[in-house]
Order: C-alpha cells, then sequence, then structure tokens
C-alpha cells in the first residue's frame, strides 16, 4: 500500500504494518488507520503515520523498555473488541509527546502517555486506544534514561 | 439536550443496546449502572478529555521527524 506522509514521504508499506483502529484515537476519530514504521536505530520506538492525513502522525515507545513494572490488565471488553484471544499477541504501545519542535529535544520533553496506551491484536492488526482509569498512571510519565 | 427526571432503579435507554440505570442518590452523588454491548467503550468523561487532549499534544508539529534524537532505554548498549 502506498501511504503519502509530510515527514516519511512516498512509503510503500506492506499490509502486515498497517494497523485499523476501529473507534479511532480519542480525538482523531476520522483516521482509523496508521502505519507501523519501526524507529531507524532499532529502538523500542515505532512511528504510527496517517494512511488518511499525509501530515498526522505519533511517535510512540513500547513502554516497558522504559517503565519495566507498567502493568496494564485488558478488560474482557477490550479483548472481545480485539479479538484478543492470547496475551503473547497483544502489542502495547504508549503515544509520546514531544515537548520542543526541534532536533536538540532532551530525555526530560519526551513524555510517554502511560493512562491511555494502545493495544494492538498483532495478529489481525486491530487495535484499540483503552483507558487505565483506575490504574494511577499519569498521561505524561517522563522517559527516564 | 434532552432531560429526563429518573428515580432510584429506574432506567434510560439509548438505543436498543445501552441502559443507564440510576442506582443510588445520596446528596450530590449519583451511582449509575451502564449496561451496554462490549464494543462500545465507556468512560468518565474528564479522563476521556484528558486522553483526547493528549492525543492532540501527542500528534507530531511539522517538524518534527525521524531525524530528531531519541533517548536510549536505560539497559541498552550503544
Amino acid at each position: 500500500m502506498l501511504v503519502t506522509s509530510d515527514r516519511f514521504g512516498a512509503l510503500d508499506i506492506s499490509e502486515d504494518r498497517v494497523l485499523h483502529f476501529p473507534d479511532g484515537l480519542l480525538g482523531f476519530a476520522s483516521s482509523d488507520r496508521f502505519a507501523l514504521i519501526d524507529s531507524a536505530d532499532g529502538g523500542p520506538y515505532y512511528w504510527l503515520q496517517s494512511v488518511d492525513d499525509p501530515s498526522l502522525a505519533f511517535l510512540s515507545v513500547v513502554p516497558f523498555a522504559f517503565f519495566p513494572d507498567y502493568q496494564l490488565d485488558l478488560s474482557p471488553d477490550d479483548e472481545v473488541a480485539m479479538g484478543l484471544t492470547s496475551p503473547t499477541d497483544a502489542l502495547v504501545l504508549c503515544l509520546l509527546t514531544v515537548l520542543r519542535a526541534d532536533d536538540q529535544v532532551t530525555v526530560n520533553q519526551i513524555t510517554a502517555n502511560l493512562l491511555g496506551p494502545i493495544v494492538v491484536n498483532s495478529a489481525t492488526r486491530v487495535g484499540r486506544q483503552i483507558i487505565l482509569a483506575d490504574s494511577g498512571y499519569p498521561v505524561r510519565a517522563p522517559l527516564a534514561a | 439536550v434532552l432531560v429526563l427526571t429518573r428515580r432510584a432503579n429506574q432506567s434510560i435507554m439509548i438505543g436498543a443496546d445501552v441502559v443507564i440505570t440510576v442506582l443510588e442518590v445520596r446528596g450530590d452523588q449519583v451511582r449509575i449502572g451502564i449496561k451496554a454491548p462490549r464494543t462500545v467503550a465507556v468512560h468518565r468523561e474528564e479522563v476521556f478529555a484528558e486522553i483526547q487532549q493528549e492525543n492532540r499534544d501527542a500528534a507530531l508539529r511539522p517538524g518534527v521527524g525521524p531525524d530528531i534524537a531519541l533517548p536510549k532505554p536505560p539497559g541498552s548498549v550503544n
């Protein structure tokens, strides 16, 4: 699938790297498909590029790399909505907020949304942003190096 | 806005699948039961709004792209 993007140029994304969010991401209901793009350095980061909007992209991280104690309990409802039958099929990503718009971003200017992680069924590539309402996790947890 | 008056143990139907029931009224607090299909996400409005706002802030600004320096996770080898 050819995806045009402001940041990455024209991308040829294989279908198995396109994630589908039937409910959208909260606040972005009109973009329900995102290309999953590995970070160049092979770290725990992924870019999420909207298939529908070339200007819309997010940076995300596998949270356990920075927050080893991070835990999320999926509700049966979430599992049903995603068709998730095995925990090992779940790809967990947290969206990152980059607080300064230049190349000199430092660690404490990048925060992870631990309260509203994204969970993707890697077998079907259907995902959902879930809200861990009673977890006490913050929406802006600084990445600690 | 549709305004309905309900007493404890009375319900409201939203469509054919969603049932909102007033369970208990005590002072300025109301306990509400929600029965909805599993595919319908139900959230407290303030938490929903917080995530929505953070998503908007997380949408990358122009100029933030693949060339930004990202911190290495603790314990990783350079």
